[in-house]
């Protein structure tokens, strides 16, 4: 044994503080740009719009008030932070399903024709797109001519149909839903090609096997490759939840917010660099964190439990 | 082998530090015009101490033509005195909010009157730096005034309370430019009974959208109410959801939610861009009689529609019964106090000052020695109705901090897409609150 141990050269021979030194960059930068940066926002959310005093200071007397807590009561409470839950929840039921269903739909369909790259590569093109170009796209496909002519491609077609133009943007009822459609356009790629890859890993074996027992096509789609791309879809659904919880650039360059089309992470872009209120806009973030995290936690499992398998 | 890699790589070392050195240096290096003196006096411009090759890092909003002007306005001091200015030129606010929380603010920043009260630890006192107080009005040193200290100097002024009108289109269909309020609403009344759409009001404008209704809604209070009702407003004294807002709100609205008044109605309104808006009274036929915009729209006019001339093709007159003016200006501000800064504000506030940024055609200059240098005839008569006015109110939500513009602007846009005025206003005024308490 000894004899053994010799042999090793000294350079092989790993100290105590050896792990750590290889670590040592990646937590140098974990810890400035992630760990410092959030326990300073945890500590903001706490404080007054100047960060000279605790967040109660901020209260207006006759109103109600929870000290400290006050950021908090903004941002849980206030009839602007609500719009944007309820919007925030209105994207997650429809963009999620949205872009997950479409993608496998066309993941699925793509498998089974010859210029299957090319209809892929177009689904997948506007994700290239970054979110600001895609809103200033679909801010023209939308456009509402007050004017003689209609420039906005959906009324000009509408128009053209003999109907009346629709103000997308700013109909409370279906600008929400307007801004949906721009997240769907330019993440069901996105979707579709991790979908596209999982189908592609179903045995054939088993395909074949199934189509040979008299299994129709959809009895094949649904009992032989779902349950086989199941996990996969599990990860595309969270991570879709994340992505949509923070949306932001769509709703900022088309409505900026406006006519109710509030969401959480443009609340607080606002306050932090409108309306300069730091701590509001901190307890924002940690709220959105907050929200997050069970989603990070879901996908992060899934993900080791996928490893484990392996 | 290895040894030519090594040649050719320190060469590329090499020059690549000549190369970045050569940048540096051009940058600080001063100008080959500098006069070997740095005489107090040259050309009437005192340079107070400043030497040839001194620097004044500079952040403002302007580019292109707006920069080329202002570098007409300072090139007698910079040739005067050797300055070197470096300037940065952003849109983005939060750059300087950075810099100014990182203790690297700007020498000077043109900026707005809210940065004035953000800032105000961080700012140096025009009158510690020599500027020139009895060149301006007092209702130009109050906005720039915060807790006793004179911080701000405005620099370039528009003034709002005007609507711009086509005096050919007005001529061939018998509408008279109107002298007291009542006879802007019989005009309005008259407009639309002969089928014409009286005003151009969309007021979009990315995350800033409503800022076109609020300075219409301020011009309506000067009206109704008065210049101190306004300051009152601003000083939180009043509350944003007094009768005297709400009434303005309602004229307003009564107009902007109304096809028959306003182009598209509502949704019109919301969603025609303020640009576009501006050209509905000049396009052919006339999609709309008037447009109520801040003076820059004369320019954006003469952009569009190049055939059109000033004066009988596009003009504009001061909103009647109007108290006062409702203005925009952009603030100077210092953060560092040095020599090359106080021959700047001193040269800048002068007499001289307000003459050269008269002559460049750069907007209004609130400096009493702009008077009778402008060239431009729009200017001429809009820089006439700024040295004629009673007074001069800022608009409230660029003045008001903590986001009460963007509050402002929301009650507006809610307001106009049907929401409930009692709402929004009280939604406003909780803003106005937590910002004036």
């Amino acid at each position: 044994m000894a004899a053994q141990a010799e042999q090793v050269p000294s350079i092989m021979k790993q100290g105590r503080a050896t792990p750590w030194a290889y670590l040592l960059p990646a937590l140098i930068v974990m810890a400035t740009f992630i760990v410092y940066p959030g326990l300073n926002t945890f500590y903001l959310s706490f404080r007054n719009t100047g960060n000279t005093g605790w967040a109660g200071d901020n209260c207006i007397a006759g109103e109600p008030c929870w000290g400290a807590f006050e950021n908090y009561r903004y941002a849980l409470t206030s009839p602007v932070m609500q719009t944007a839950f309820g919007n925030n929840l209105k994207w997650i039921l429809l963009m999620v399903s949205g872009t997950v269903l479409l993608g496998l739909l066309i993941a699925a369909l793509a498998d089974r024709v010859r210029y299957e790259s090319p209809a892929k590569a177009i689904i997948f093109l506007p994700l290239a797109i970054s979110f600001v170009g895609a809103g200033v796209i679909w801010k023209f496909v939308y456009a509402f001519g007050s004017g003689q002519v209609q420039i906005g491609l959906l009324n000009g077609l509408l128009t053209a149909l003999g109907g009346q133009p629709v103000s997308w943007l700013t109909e409370p009822r279906i600008n929400t839903v307007a801004l949906i459609v721009v997240g769907v356009w330019m993440w069901t790629g996105f979707c579709m090609t991790i979908l596209a890859a999982a189908l592609k890993n179903v045995p054939t074996e088993i395909i074949e096997a199934a189509r040979v027992d008299g299994a129709n096509e959809w009895q094949v789609f649904w009992g032989i490759m779902m349950p086989q791309i199941l996990p996969t879809v599990a990860v595309v659904v969270t991570t879709m939840v994340i992505n949509v919880l923070k949306i932001f650039d769509i709703v900022y360059v088309m409505t900026g917010g406006n006519y109710g089309t509030e969401v959480i992470a443009n609340r607080m872009y606002i306050e932090m660099y409108t309306s300069f209120k730091t701590g509001r806009a901190a307890a924002i973030a940690v709220v959105l964190i907050a929200v997050i995290i069970p989603a990070m936690i879901y996908n992060i499992r899934r993900f080791r439990a996928q490893e484990a398998a392996r | 082998m290895n040894k030519q890699i090594g040649y050719l790589f320190s060469t590329v070392v090499i020059a690549a530090m000549l190369i970045t050195a050569c940048g540096g240096g051009a940058t600080t290096a001063a100008p080959t015009a500098a006069p070997a003196t740095s005489a107090p006096v040259a050309g009437g411009i005192d340079c107070l101490g400043a030497k040839a090759g001194d620097t004044i890092t500079m952040l403002y909003q302007w580019s292109g033509q707006e920069e080329t002007r202002l570098n007409e306005i300072l090139k007698p001091l910079v040739d005067a005195c050797g300055l070197v200015i470096k300037p940065e030129s952003t849109r983005d606010q939060a750059l300087l909010d950075t810099k100014v929380q990182a203790g690297t603010p700007p020498d000077i920043a043109f900026w707005n009157t809210a940065q004035l009260v953000q800032y105000e630890a961080a700012l140096v006192p025009m009158d510690k730096l020599g500027a020139q107080g009895e060149n301006y009005a007092d209702f130009f040193k109050a906005p720039g005034t915060v807790n006793g200290k004179w911080l701000g100097l405005p620099v370039k002024a528009d003034i709002k309370t005007i609507i711009w009108y086509s005096p050919a289109v007005f001529a061939a269909k018998g509408y008279a430019v109107p002298t007291t309020w009542a006879e802007l609403e019989a005009l309005v009344e008259k407009m639309k009974a002969n089928g014409d759409v009286p005003w151009s009001m969309g007021m979009e404008s990315g995350d800033a959208t409503g800022w076109t209704g609020s300075d219409f809604i301020q011009d309506i209070l000067l009206v109704k109410q008065g210049p101190q009702y306004v300051l009152d407003l601003i000083s939180g004294d009043v509350a944003y959801n007094d009768a005297g807002v709400k009434d303005a709100y309602e004229i307003y609205g009564k107009w902007a939610r109304d096809p028959k008044y306003t182009v598209g109605g509502a949704q019109g309104t919301l969603s025609t861009s303020f640009l576009d808006a501006i050209y509905k009274p000049y396009s052919d036929p006339p999609e709309a009689m008037m447009v109520k915009q801040s003076g820059f729209a004369g320019g954006e006019v003469a952009k569009k529609y190049t055939d059109l001339k000033y004066g009988t093709d596009y003009d504009f007159f001061a909103i009647p019964g109007a108290q006062g003016l409702q203005g925009g200006a952009d603030w100077m501000m210092a953060f560092s106090d040095t020599p090359a800064v106080r021959a700047l504000v001193a040269y800048l506030s002068s007499t001289e000052g307000g003459a050269n940024w008269a002559k460049s055609g750069f907007d209004l200059s609130p400096n009493k020695g702009a008077a009778g240098n402008y060239i431009d005839p729009a200017l001429i008569k809009k820089g006439e109705a700024l040295a004629n006015t009673k007074g001069f109110t800022p608009d409230i939500g660029d003045t008001i901090p903590g986001g009460f513009g963007k509050a402002e602007w929301t009650a507006l846009v809610d307001y106009v897409n049907g929401g409930d005025l009692d709402a929004a206003l009280a939604a406003a005024a909780q803003v106005q609150a937590e910002a004036t308490k």
